[in-house]
């Protein structure tokens, strides 16, 4: 790793004041395990002038569910998400989505707000700097996407503009079914955006001087169902080719409620609204759950070599379905 | 501690200093760590020169190259394999992605801290390795007796399925992963449940 000055903060106020100070070349360190990689294969356009670790901040450790909104603090581990009685019983997507994610070494470290804000995995963007020199792809300044016309088997199939990675956030899957919030501290405050909105095409919706405080999820209905499957080649330390989410309320044997989010598909996560509404007032059987599958998925563009992730998300929504479905008919 | 832009490693430095963008390494002079290693308390100095810790030196490079503690192997060094684990208060971490500056004050097993200090006893884990021959070329045995360690100290007892969760993290190119499960079973017995 090239050198870089470091600092420890112990607010968000002096995290922010030190982003502004450094105006952009300053990173933030919770975790670290996604910027220590990017940092030793030097892979960011602009290696970093100083690491900040906003570990030592300590108002940002909890879960805590105030007037029925569930706050999530952006240091709390992805071990406690994954553990934490309240998140399996009440959002047992996201519990489900924090376990999936890396080995126990990296949950044991591994934050919430480093989850949402690490960089993509595209190979030509991670590109190690010293074997070569670097890929310039869009994201380092360069003019075209590599992906497109090179190897994209893990690319996006939907809602690429110009750079092809796709989200590698599992927690903003589960996330995006909650309508959660990501709540973003900067200079001049705070403001919130919606999950579904903080991914943009090259980057993230944080400014250079801000940072991701915290998470809040809203209210759920009652005694919904959910469920969350990940497909990925390996079992541990893998990011998902196809993450899916859904969450179902159910009035008798109709679908009174309706989510579905989509990962690893598209450079954000994806809600499908349309098969949201298709499910809403129909009980749940082979027909419709084929039709959502295929009208949540009518949208994609894929690549020459990736059209086979579309199959694998129609296949996922279908087990989702199918899954929830049995659940309910148990549980009365 | 009035300086609002302190670095955290210097809590044991004399001089508190404030860090200027643009002003390169020489900002950290004089500062210290703490690192509590397999019982052992060691103050180490933060800045640039040969024998310092640099801010940009992962734990894993301290522990071997500082401190002499070459037990802990490094492999991927990018968090995939699980060879450089190490317990940080108790827990199974990596230590080729952590930041030494970061760990101040925190307390760190390695294989080297297991066995008894006073008898110099092998641990139950590591005796159970080497009776069951578990591991071929023994580059990542290291990790996965940590993870082992750090899995047995949260589930006296686990269950199958968490002994294959908590040791997810350590990759073995040799496949000795089947001599490590039953290494652990004979350990723990076939109780199952924790």
């Amino acid at each position: 790793m090239k050198l870089f000055e470091h600092h420890q903060v112990r607010s968000v106020t002096q995290a922010i004041r030190l982003l502004e100070r450094y105006g952009g070349r300053a990173k933030l360190n919770a975790g670290g395990t996604d910027l220590l990689g990017l940092l030793k294969a030097d892979v960011l356009p602009e290696y970093p002038e100083a690491v900040i670790d906003i570990k030592p901040i300590r108002n940002l450790k909890k879960i805590k569910l105030e007037k029925g909104l569930l706050k999530i603090g952006a240091l709390v581990k992805l071990a406690d998400l994954a553990e934490s009685s309240l998140m399996r019983s009440q959002y047992p997507i996201l519990a489900e989505a924090a376990l999936r994610i890396g080995s126990p070494q990296l949950r044991n470290v591994a934050t919430i707000g480093g989850n949402l804000c690490q960089d993509v995995r595209c190979w030509y963007y991670r590109y190690p700097c010293h074997i070569g020199g670097p890929i310039l792809c869009l994201r380092k300044g360069g003019n075209t996407c590599p992906a497109v016309r090179g190897d994209h088997r893990y690319h996006a199939i939907m809602g690429g503009k110009g750079c092809m990675a796709v989200c590698p956030s599992d927690l903003a899957t589960a996330l995006s079914v909650y309508d959660a919030q990501v709540v973003i501290s900067g200079p001049d405050g705070e403001r919130n955006v919606l999950i579904m909105d903080f991914y943009y095409p090259l980057g993230y919706a944080l400014q250079k001087n801000e940072m991701v405080k915290e998470v809040f999820l809203p209210p759920i209905p009652q005694s919904s169902k959910q469920k969350f499957i990940k497909f990925t080649l390996r079992k541990p330390i893998d990011f998902a080719l196809v993450s899916v989410a859904c969450l179902l309320g159910f009035k008798g044997d109709e679908v009174a409620d309706a989510r579905i989010a989509l990962g690893a598909i598209s450079p954000s996560p994806i809600r499908a609204y349309g098969a949201e509404k298709r499910l809403i007032g129909s009980p749940i059987n082979e027909t419709i759950v084929h039709e959502v599958a295929e009208i949540a998925l009518r949208d994609t563009k894929p690549l020459s070599g990736n059209g086979y992730k579309v199959n694998i998300a129609k296949t996922l929504i279908k087990r989702v379905l199918a899954d929830l479905r049995f659940n309910q008919k148990v549980d009365r | 501690m009035s300086n609002p832009y302190h670095c955290g490693y210097n809590l044991h430095s004399k001089t508190l200093h404030t860090a200027s963008p643009g002003g390169g390494l020489k900002k950290t002079r004089q500062s210290k760590i703490r690192l509590h290693v397999n019982g052992k308390l060691h103050d180490l100095e933060v800045g640039d020169k040969p024998h310092q810790i640099k801010p940009s030196h992962t734990l894993a490079h301290t522990l071997r190259e500082t401190l002499g503690l070459t037990g802990t192997k490094l492999s991927c060094d990018e968090g995939a394999c699980g060879a450089c684990t190490v317990l940080m208060d108790g827990k199974a971490v990596l230590s080729c992605m952590l930041l030494t500056v970061e760990c101040h004050g925190k307390t760190i097993l390695t294989i080297e801290g297991l066995r008894n200090p006073e008898t110099g006893e092998l641990d139950p884990i590591q005796k159970s390795f080497i009776e069951h021959t578990a591991f071929q070329c023994g580059f990542c045995t290291p990790g996965m007796i940590m993870s082992t360690k750090a899995l047995l100290l949260k589930h006296p007892h686990p269950s199958e399925e968490q002994v294959k969760e908590g040791l997810s993290g350590n990759f073995c190119r040799c496949i000795s992963h089947y001599h490590v499960l039953e290494a652990i079973r004979a350990l723990t017995g076939e109780k199952g449940h924790s």
